[in-house]
């Protein structure tokens, strides 16, 4: 335990040296709701049909939005993996008195509450002012899957952080990620409404899983049932990133 | 973890295949054995590519062996990577640094990494500041830092802990002779407390002044290990012969080509060689040269390790291991 808050209290330190990552961090989620969410909310006037039901453009997007900060303190945190590469403490990191697997783990936790933070944060602010149907008795619920979302993109983007050595590759690697699990996927708009075959692509898209379990959380939309499976799909998803992402991690030169 | 016969460091049959697509297999580590014993400093050399870091980075429990076994402080590498890590400090090659924290907090959180308590870590911080000249940066982030200063940073963490075994991968490389100073001085130090230090260096000299023995690494294997005299005795005894002239002349450099020597530099009055005794008579060289001009001094002595190392190696294949190692 001690090694994994060692690892929390360096990324702390690290994230508290920048106000523009704090101010990230903290607000960039809820900003994308009273910019991007209120521009098409004006935009789509006769809101979102989802399963018979009827919701404004802004109430569907709240769990795009905090699914899509999930994916990002990912990205950023594997970004992280460069950054400590280029300066050598990566590897000096992995001779330190712990195991890959808590060295990844503390990397998690201390993002996960980042998460923790962000949702409340955007929920709170932007649910108030923008008047959401927010179900508050679900936000434990929310707290856990934004957990387990963060987690799972974290693991996921580890492996490929790890595996590819040449930074413009893995921006191009991201680009193409972000672009096909985003757009691919129920963030943006429901999946039923969709062509039949970007309906098959969302419906097999972690992002999918993910930001419809927010959903039933935040606004109650979707039925339960489906919610879990996707829910336990998601835990697969994040099972089998985290294997792959300590055995990467357990040979980080690729020899 | 009781050692055996004081071996804090011990490898054996150590082989390492680097396999790339599309490239040859390098063999970095060709079936290398070595042993450390506790409280020694001891230097590896050899060229750039001989295997010195594929074997810290072995040690250090970076990579695994292809095959072979090693353990520090009586744990396999392989099998007890944890236990590993929790007997060792390193300073890798590369620079390794939290560019965007300041100095005081890499120390500070090195020093948490290692399980220093939390009242211990600014009293050791200080010291260490003090021992290697940083007090003054403390507050600066390392990424406003001289090159110098950042691996100074870097090497001054090992010493906020007590770890038993120390890897230096070059440690020195960069820094001031002041500097230079205080990190050899801090070696030393922490050798008379008991720590083993397992160190690579291309500074021959640096070697020569600090290491209870060393181990000539060339082509993945240790081809010469003992302490310093004895390295120097086991590479047929070498010379170093100075011969000062009233004035150098062609003549002078003609007659000294004639023998082959192992080293042969100028300055405007003195010849500065190193002869291999049993390929050259120091006399008949003498003689010869005399023979061309007037000799003003002359001086014989043994060997520096830095012609030992030319010979040991300079006379083998100039190829070194095929390739780099990742």
């Amino acid at each position: 335990m001690r090694m994994i808050l060692a690892v929390m209290y360096r990324e702390y330190r690290i994230r508290t040296t920048s106000m523009t990552w704090l101010f990230y961090d903290m607000f960039m989620p809820l900003t994308y709701l009273l910019i991007f969410g209120i521009g098409f909310e004006s935009a789509v006037t006769g809101g979102i049909s989802m399963g018979g039901e009827q919701l404004g453009y802004n109430a569907f997007f709240l769990a795009g939005v905090l699914s899509m900060a999930s994916f990002g303190i990912a990205i950023n945190t594997a970004y992280g993996f460069f950054v400590d590469r280029d300066n050598g403490i990566f590897y000096e990191f992995l001779t330190y008195p712990m195991t890959r697997a808590e060295f990844l783990i503390g990397k998690i936790l201390f993002n996960s509450l980042l998460a923790l933070v962000q949702a409340t944060v955007t929920i709170a602010i932007g649910g108030t002012l923008l008047g959401l149907p927010i179900h508050w008795e679900r936000m434990g619920l929310v707290a856990v899957g934004q957990v387990l979302g963060t987690t799972g993109w974290f693991f996921f983007l580890t492996t490929f952080a790890i595996r590819i050595r040449r930074n413009d590759m893995f921006n191009t690697f991201i680009n193409v990620a972000y672009f096909l699990l985003m757009f691919g996927s129920s963030m943006f708009y429901p999946v039923e409404t969709l062509p039949r075959w970007l309906q098959t692509v969302s419906l097999i898209n972690p992002l999918t899983w993910h930001t419809d379990v927010l959903r039933y959380a935040t606004i109650g939309a979707g039925s339960a049932q489906s919610v879990l499976l996707e829910g336990a799909a998601f835990v697969a998803f994040l099972a089998v990133a985290f294997a792959l992402a300590v055995q990467t991690i357990r040979n980080p030169l690729r020899t | 973890m009781t050692l055996r016969d004081n071996i804090v460091i011990r490898a054996r049959d150590l082989v390492k295949i680097y396999r790339k697509k599309s490239q040859d297999p390098v063999r970095a580590l060709d079936t290398l054995n070595l042993e450390v014993g506790q409280g020694e400093i001891f230097g590896l050399l050899g060229r750039n590519g001989a295997g010195k870091t594929t074997l810290l980075r072995i040690l250090s429990t970076l990579i695994e062996p292809t095959s072979g076994t090693a353990e520090v402080c009586g744990w396999d590498v392989v099998k007890e990577p944890y236990r590993v890590r929790q007997s060792i400090c390193a300073v890798l090659q590369e620079n390794a640094v939290e560019i965007f924290l300041s100095v005081l907090d890499n120390l500070g959180t090195y020093g948490r990494f290692h399980s220093i308590p939390r009242r211990q870590i600014s009293a050791r911080a200080e010291a260490v500041m003090a021992q290697f000249g940083l007090e003054e940066y403390r507050h600066q982030k390392v990424i406003d830092l001289s090159g110098g200063l950042k691996r100074r940073v870097q090497v001054a963490k090992v010493f906020m802990v007590d770890k038993p075994v120390v890897f230096l991968d070059e440690a020195t490389t960069g820094m001031d002779p002041v500097n230079k100073r205080a990190t050899l001085d801090a070696i030393r130090e922490h050798a008379r407390q008991g720590r083993t230090i397992l160190l690579t260096t291309h500074i021959l000299q640096e070697a020569e002044e600090l290491c209870d023995r060393i181990a000539i690494v060339d082509h993945g294997r240790c081809i010469v290990t003992g302490d310093l005299d004895m390295i120097k005795s086991m590479a047929t005894r070498a010379y170093d012969v100075n011969v000062t002239f009233e004035r150098m002349s062609p003549e002078i450099l003609e007659t000294a080509r004639t023998f082959p020597l192992l080293k042969l530099r100028t300055t405007p009055t003195t010849l500065e060689m190193s002869v291999k005794g049993s390929d050259v008579s120091t006399f008949a060289l003498l003689d010869a040269l005399s023979r061309v001009a007037t000799i003003v001094h002359f001086e014989v002595t043994s060997a520096s390790l830095e012609d030992v190392f030319l010979e040991l190696l300079g006379t083998k294949d100039q190829g070194g291991t095929k390739g780099e190692a990742p």
